[in-house]
């Protein structure tokens, strides 16, 4: 790694004095790789990573680069979020809940070592659990008690948690971690995991990871060498693909055809997280404006063309949203009423007329709705520069007209728009709700739905909830505490059908598509990728854990 | 000596004018690093656990101490070459990013602006010098050039020479796949280097070669009307003697004074470049920090951008007087 930046000025300097000597002529062809060799050649990867890189393969760092996540770092166990499917075994073997779900008994595998050849132990876990950044969810101790067990307890059920706790908890060596003095400045520069691989190389423009010998599983990984890149702008990215020096992306690209014509590289789509209209819906915790009239958000909702929105903004690469924020088909048996499966993909302008008329709405002569003299108008704000959601705004406005509701659609710039939804002074903003990692909705309930999520406009929501519309449904609370309480799978059916029946009649958030999550990876090299048949992960490049299981499963085509 | 110690005193006080706007200015922004962080891991993943919510907040919670309490450490701080460290590239020090990207935006961009400087102002005094002839059509042809957005001309020389013939590679300052170590001392990574920068400088010097052309060419112009020339012509000197001796050094004074002050700029990079080609520079952190409101990181290259344009006046300032001997009465 040279981080020199003298010696490298000095370095550069030649190079430029070089520029008028030697010219072009005599380095051209630098850019041109070996194809035929396909045996032994690097997986090239980038997964969001901008230039400049510096090394931080501490995962409590936000900066932390992708490769730390799976490829290096791994949890007890993998849940796949693409299926409801019963986790899989990464470091831990099962895992048993007592009773009322306090104490949580994981068997961890054995001969498991850590790539600096200590073995992992039970200690290991422990220790990891009690870590300081990990200690939450009322742990009452995490304790090994015996070479391959660890017991986890808890002061209150822990069902719902179970993806925080053994899907996302990082196994930390107790024999480096415990040296730790402030994990939050640390940046980990030669991490000791436990996954396939470990860090070769890191510099400003690229890192590179080589498999690790000491992996469990023989053979594993079978590509030996990964470079990951930064790159700044989507175009470079998508270029790279098109040219053939990129193996494995995710990202957004509206043309995919022009990527994967040449039959090198594939292209997947899983779309996951809903786009909705967040509204202000709560008057009584200050919420202003039409909006919080239930029957506004209705009839905007039966008001707007699904259909076209996907095939106008999102160029036809979305999935059609559940208004029960449940994902389909994965998430089909949490769905209480089959009414609700999926969302109205056309317009009905005069069923949205009715439902303002009932509600003592009239229409003006201009051909919009008012009530009381004041007239029916909205202001819908996007976040300038992402233009898919600019597009659908704009759609929006266009087909609300069209039922006599006026929304005036424009951009902010960003913090605008943070600021908004985050104090709750705003109407109507296009955004993105967190899917969730497990065949299971709750998430998205208790972060978006429960009043213990919100808080006053004015105020910003509690940390790491999401709950932007001020929705405050004493029903959907209840079904949440209830839905947590339980592993019983027909009393949480029961509960999500009381709380899905409220929030498809309240709409406090409008949902519009599933974004589309586009994976990008070169088949005609490597094989052993997620396909539509097979979706054994999550596939970009950028999910964590997701991405280390997937390169366990990754082979040089011979 | 009175204009110089006037000039002095003039910098120092421009000095610590810019210096102290850069601490206020980021902070009149709107917006909380930690709750911007968070949306854009949002967007940009959907995975965010409770614990990385906690450390993020934790991370970048806010300053309480009071705004002149912030002042006076920022300038003590400053003061021993300590610029804080980066919120997006936490916990890396702000000096080691910006040391890091300078010479490669210097370079680049350095050179790109003098070959533009030299190829305008040359090409510039021909034009000026036959003038009314057919070369006067260079001109519109330049300014077109220059007139193109940036970031359209740049996109379409990737588009053709990067991606659709394969000449030039389309990103980076030099090819990370042939040397996944870094930067080393070899002709190999030397050549690699200059064909990396080759594009980059290309539309830097095809946009901006316009400016000084038609300066140049219009003060060429002016000054071949002048008396002194005329005299020089009726003396029978030769022509090419009076076109280098007598008009192009005196045509040549402002783009001078011009070329310094882009000089200065230099240092800022060419923000749209950088994004463009992912080239390792100064622009691309300005254009990050912003985004980010990482305030050390935005302060940091503020501060070196004023510093540079400030010294870069400040010579041609001293240097002007020197060359222009009636710009030390007139002030």
């Amino acid at each position: 790694m040279i981080r020199n930046a003298k010696r490298r000025a000095a370095l550069i300097a030649v190079a430029g004095t070089a520029i008028l000597g030697i010219g072009l002529s005599g380095c051209a062809g630098g850019g041109g790789d070996d194809d035929s060799d396909s045996e032994g050649r690097t997986l090239r990867v980038w997964a969001g990573s901008q230039t400049p890189i510096e090394a931080n393969f501490n995962p409590f760092s936000p900066s932390v680069l992708h490769a730390a996540l799976g490829p290096i770092y791994e949890p007890l166990f993998f849940y796949n979020k693409t299926a409801d499917d019963t986790p899989a075994p990464m470091l831990g073997e099962s895992y048993e809940y007592n009773e009322d779900g306090t104490v949580i008994t994981v068997k961890l595998k054995e001969g498991v070592k850590w790539n600096d050849g200590e073995d992992f132990t039970a200690d290991d876990a422990a220790f990891t659990f009690n870590y300081e950044p990990n200690h939450r969810d009322g742990l009452i101790s995490a304790e090994a008690t015996d070479e391959s067990t660890v017991v986890l307890t808890y002061e209150t059920p822990q069902f719902t948690n179970e993806f925080q706790i053994l899907g996302t908890t990082w196994m930390l060596p107790e024999h480096i971690w415990s040296e730790v003095d402030d994990y939050t400045t640390f940046t980990d520069e030669e991490p000791v995991g436990t996954g396939p691989y470990v860090v070769d190389t890191v510099t400003d423009a690229s890192y590179t990871v080589v498999a690790n010998e000491e992996f469990r599983d023989e053979g594993v990984p079978a590509i030996k060498k990964l470079q990951y890149i930064g790159i700044d702008a989507n175009q470079s990215a998508q270029d790279l693909l098109t040219a053939g020096e990129l193996d494995w992306t995710g990202m957004f690209v509206p043309n995919p055809d022009s990527i994967t014509s040449k039959g090198v590289i594939s292209m997947l789509n899983t779309p996951q997280d809903p786009t909705v209209l967040y509204t202000c819906a709560n008057a009584e915790l200050g919420c202003t404006g039409p909006q919080t009239d239930v029957a506004v958000r209705q009839a905007l909702n039966v008001a707007i063309d699904r259909g076209t929105i996907k095939e106008k903004a999102f160029v036809g690469l979305t999935g059609d949203i559940s208004p029960t924020f449940a994902l389909l088909p994965r998430d089909q048996k949490w769905v209480g009423d089959p009414a609700n499966e999926i969302s109205p993909q056309s317009p009905d302008a005069a069923a949205a007329g009715e439902i303002l008329e009932a509600a003592g709405y009239a229409k003006g002569g201009d051909g919009f709705y008012a009530k009381d003299g004041a007239p029916l108008e909205l202001s819908l704000i996007s976040v300038d520069g992402w233009t898919d959601y600019n597009d659908a705004a704009k759609l929006i406005s266009e087909q609300a007209a069209e039922a006599g509701i006026k929304v005036n659609a424009s951009t902010v710039q960003w913090q605008e728009f943070s600021d908004a939804r985050q104090t709750g002074q705003y109407q109507l903003i296009m955004g993105g709700v967190i899917g969730t990692s497990v065949a299971d909705p709750f998430q998205i309930y208790k972060d978006w739905f429960a009043g213990e999520s919100t808080s006053q406009v004015g105020e910003e929501v509690p940390s790491g909830r999401w709950n932007f519309s001020r929705y405050d449904n004493p029903v959907v609370n209840e079904a949440v505490a209830a839905a947590a309480a339980t592993d019983d799978e027909a009393a949480k059916q029961e509960a999500y059908a009381a709380l899905q029946a409220e929030i498809v009649r309240d709409l406090p958030y409008i949902p519009l598509v599933i974004n589309a999550t586009q994976t990008f990876f070169n088949t005609k090299d490597f094989t052993g990728w997620p396909t539509e048949d097979d979706l054994y992960a999550f596939p970009p490049a950028w999910g964590s854990v997701a991405s280390g299981y997937v390169l366990q499963h990754l082979e040089p085509v011979k | 000596m009175k204009f110089y110690a006037r000039r002095i005193a003039f910098y120092v006080v421009t000095l610590w004018a810019t210096i102290s706007l850069n601490f206020l200015l980021p902070r009149l922004l709107p917006g909380d690093p930690a709750d911007i962080l968070l949306a854009k891991m949002q967007r940009a993943g959907g995975e965010l656990n409770e614990t990385t919510v906690r450390n993020i907040k934790a991370l970048l919670g806010g300053d309480t101490s009071s705004m002149w309490e912030q002042y006076v450490a920022y300038w003590g701080r400053m003061l021993q070459g300590d610029l804080g460290v980066s919120v997006t590239k936490y916990p890396t020090p702000v000096t080691e990013l910006i040391a890091a990207a300078l010479p490669w935006t210097v370079i680049l961009v350095g050179i790109a602006t003098v070959i533009s400087f030299v190829l305008g102002v040359g090409i510039g005094a021909w034009v000026g010098w036959r003038r009314g002839t057919w070369v006067d059509h260079l001109v519109p042809f330049t300014t077109v050039l220059q007139s193109i957005p940036y970031f359209w001309l740049a996109l379409v020389l990737v588009a053709i020479f990067s991606v659709a013939l394969g000449i030039f590679p389309i990103f980076g300052g030099y090819d990370v796949w042939e040397f996944p170590n870094g930067p080393e001392w070899s002709w190999d990574f030397i050549g690699s280097a200059i064909y990396h920068g080759f594009l980059p400088a290309l539309t830097i010097v095809l946009s901006s070669v316009g400016g000084w052309l038609l300066g140049m060419r219009n003060m060429m112009v002016s000054t071949v009307s002048e008396d002194y020339i005329i005299t020089a012509e009726a003396k029978g000197l030769k022509p090419m003697r009076i076109l280098r001796t007598y008009a192009t050094r005196n045509a040549a004074i402002p783009s001078i004074a011009g070329f310094s002050i882009s000089l200065g700029f230099v240092v800022a990079g060419s923000i749209v470049m950088e994004q463009v080609f992912t080239y390792p520079g100064i622009g691309k952190l300005m254009i990050q920090s912003v985004q980010n409101s990482d305030y050390a990181l935005m302060q940091g290259v503020f501060l070196v951008i004023t510093v540079a344009v400030l010294a870069a006046n400040f010579i041609m300032d001293i240097v002007y007087g020197f060359i222009d001997p009636r710009a030390r009465h007139n002030v």
